[in-house]
C-alpha cells in the first residue's frame, strides 16, 4: 500500500489529492470519512488551553485506557470467591509472570485517575468553564467523578483482606445512614445484612461490567459536548 | 515508511523527515515490544500454581527415615529434611534464613555453603551470619507415612521466601 508513483487515471485532480495511502487510508476511503478526520486533525487548541492544567482531563482518559487494559488482564486470574480472592490476588502479585508489574500500574494508575479526574474539576471550576451553555457537560462530569469514585470504592474490596473488608463495612455503613432508603442501600450493597460472598460478588459485578459500561457512554457523551462546544474561553 | 523507503531506493540522499519517521518507527516498536512481551508472558500460567502450595503431602513412610539422622524430602517443590528423634519426627526448612540458600546436611546439624551459617539439630543458629532459626513444618505420622503440611513461621519476622508460598 505505498504510495503510487504515477497520476492515477479517471480521476479528477482534487479526488486524486484527497486519496490516502496506506492501511488506514484503505479504510478512511471506503467510509468516506476524509472530511470528519480532516477537521478533527485541523482544530487549533487556543493558546490560552496550551497548558498543562488543561491536560488534566487527558490524562485521566490515558489512564482510564491503562486500567481497562490492565483491569482485562487482572481478571484472568483473579477469582471472585470469599476463598480464593485473597490466594488469587496474591498469585498475580508473586508466581505470575510480570503479574506483579500489571497489578501494581492498576493500582498506581487507580490512584492516579481519581485525583486527575479531581484536579480536571478544579480546573474547571476556576476557569468558570461550567458556565452557559456547558452546563450538561458538567453535570457529565459530575456523573463521571461519581462513578470513577465507585471504582476506587467497589475496587478496593476485592484483594478481601482485612483492609478490604473493613474498609467495605464502614462505606456500607455510611450508605446505610440514609434516611429512608438507607437500608435499601446497605443490603443492595452488601446482597444481604452482612458483608459475605454476595458483597464480593457484587461488588466484582460493579467493578468489571456496570461502572466500565456506564463510564463508557458518559465518556462518549463527554468528549462529544467537548467538540461541539469547544474549549472554553480564556479568563 | 513507505516515503523515505522509496528515497533509499531511488538512490537519493535521506531525507531530515525520512530519518526521524524512521527513528521514531524504530522507538515505537521498541516500546510496543516492552508492552506485548509483558503482557504475554503474563498470560502464560505460572508452573506452580497456588493449589500445590501448603498443601499437605505425604513424604513416605517413616520406616525410610532413620532414626537420629536428617534425611532431605521435598515438600511442595522446596526443600526440607526430616529428622528421627527416637520415633519423634520433625520437619525443618532446608532453605536457609540468612539469604535463601539451600542448606546441606552435615551428619545432624545443618549447614549452609553461600556464607557459612551453621544450625544445630533443633535448627536454631549456632554460627552466622544467619539469625533466625530453621522454620519447621506440621507434620504428624499416619497409617505409618509421615505427613507434611504447610511451615510454621510463628511469630518470627521470617524473609519473604516463606511468606507468600505457604499462606
Amino acid at each position: 500500500m505505498s504510495a503510487s508513483a504515477g497520476p492515477v487515471p479517471e480521476q479528477t485532480p482534487s479526488e486524486a489529492k484527497r486519496r490516502k495511502p496506506g492501511l488506514i487510508g484503505w479504510v478512511v476511503n471506503r467510509l468516506g470519512m476524509d472530511d470528519l478526520m480532516e477537521d478533527q486533525y485541523n482544530r487549533v487548541v487556543p493558546s490560552h488551553a496550551s497548558n498543562y492544567i488543561y491536560c488534566f482531563g487527558g490524562i485521566a482518559l490515558v489512564l482510564f485506557v491503562i486500567l481497562t487494559a490492565t483491569g482485562i488482564m487482572l481478571a484472568v486470574y483473579y477469582q471472585p470467591t470469599p476463598d480464593t480472592a485473597y490466594q488469587s490476588v496474591l498469585d498475580i502479585s508473586t508466581h505470575v509472570q510480570f503479574g506483579w508489574w500489571i497489578r501494581s500500574i492498576h493500582r498506581w494508575s487507580a490512584g492516579g485517575m481519581v485525583l486527575l479526574v479531581f484536579l480536571h474539576m478544579l480546573r474547571v471550576f476556576f476557569t468558570g468553564a461550567y458556565k452557559k451553555p456547558r452546563e450538561l457537560n458538567w453535570l457529565t462530569g459530575v456523573a463521571l467523578l461519581l462513578i470513577t469514585m465507585g471504582f476506587g470504592f467497589t475496587g478496593y474490596l476485592l484483594p478481601w483482606d482485612q483492609k478490604a473488608y473493613w474498609a467495605t463495612k464502614v462505606g456500607t455503613d455510611i450508605a446505610g445512614s440514609v434516611p429512608i432508603f438507607g437500608h435499601f442501600l446497605l443490603v443492595s450493597l452488601r446482597g444481604g445484612e452482612q458483608i459475605s460472598a454476595a458483597t464480593l460478588g457484587r461488588f466484582f459485578d460493579l467493578h468489571v461490567l456496570v461502572l466500565p459500561a456506564i463510564i463508557v457512554i458518559l465518556l462518549l457523551g463527554h468528549f462529544f459536548m467537548i467538540r461541539r462546544h469547544g474549549i472554553s474561553g480564556r479568563l | 515508511m513507505s516515503v523515505s523507503g522509496g528515497d533509499v531506493r531511488n538512490g537519493a540522499a535521506v531525507t531530515r523527515s525520512g530519518f526521524l519517521k524512521w527513528l521514531i518507527g524504530i522507538f515505537g516498536v521498541a516500546a510496543m515490544a516492552g508492552v506485548v512481551y509483558p503482557v504475554l508472558r503474563f498470560l502464560k500460567p505460572p508452573a506452580a500454581v497456588s493449589a500445590a502450595i501448603g498443601q499437605v503431602v505425604n513424604v513416605g513412610a517413616v520406616s525410610s527415615f532413620p532414626a537420629g539422622q536428617l534425611t532431605a524430602v521435598i515438600v511442595n517443590d522446596k526443600p526440607a529434611a526430616v529428622q528421627n528423634l527416637n520415633g519423634k519426627y520433625t520437619v525443618y526448612s532446608l532453605i536457609c534464613t540468612h539469604l535463601g540458600c539451600v542448606n546441606g546436611i552435615a551428619g545432624d546439624t545443618f549447614k549452609c555453603p553461600c556464607h557459612g551459617s551453621e544450625f544445630s539439630p533443633t535448627g536454631t543458629v549456632t554460627h552466622g551470619p544467619a539469625t533466625l532459626p530453621l522454620p519447621t513444618y506440621h507434620s504428624q505420622v499416619q497409617n505409618g507415612s509421615l505427613l507434611v503440611g504447610p511451615v510454621d513461621l510463628g511469630r518470627a519476622a521470617y524473609p519473604t521466601w516463606y511468606k507468600g508460598e505457604f499462606t
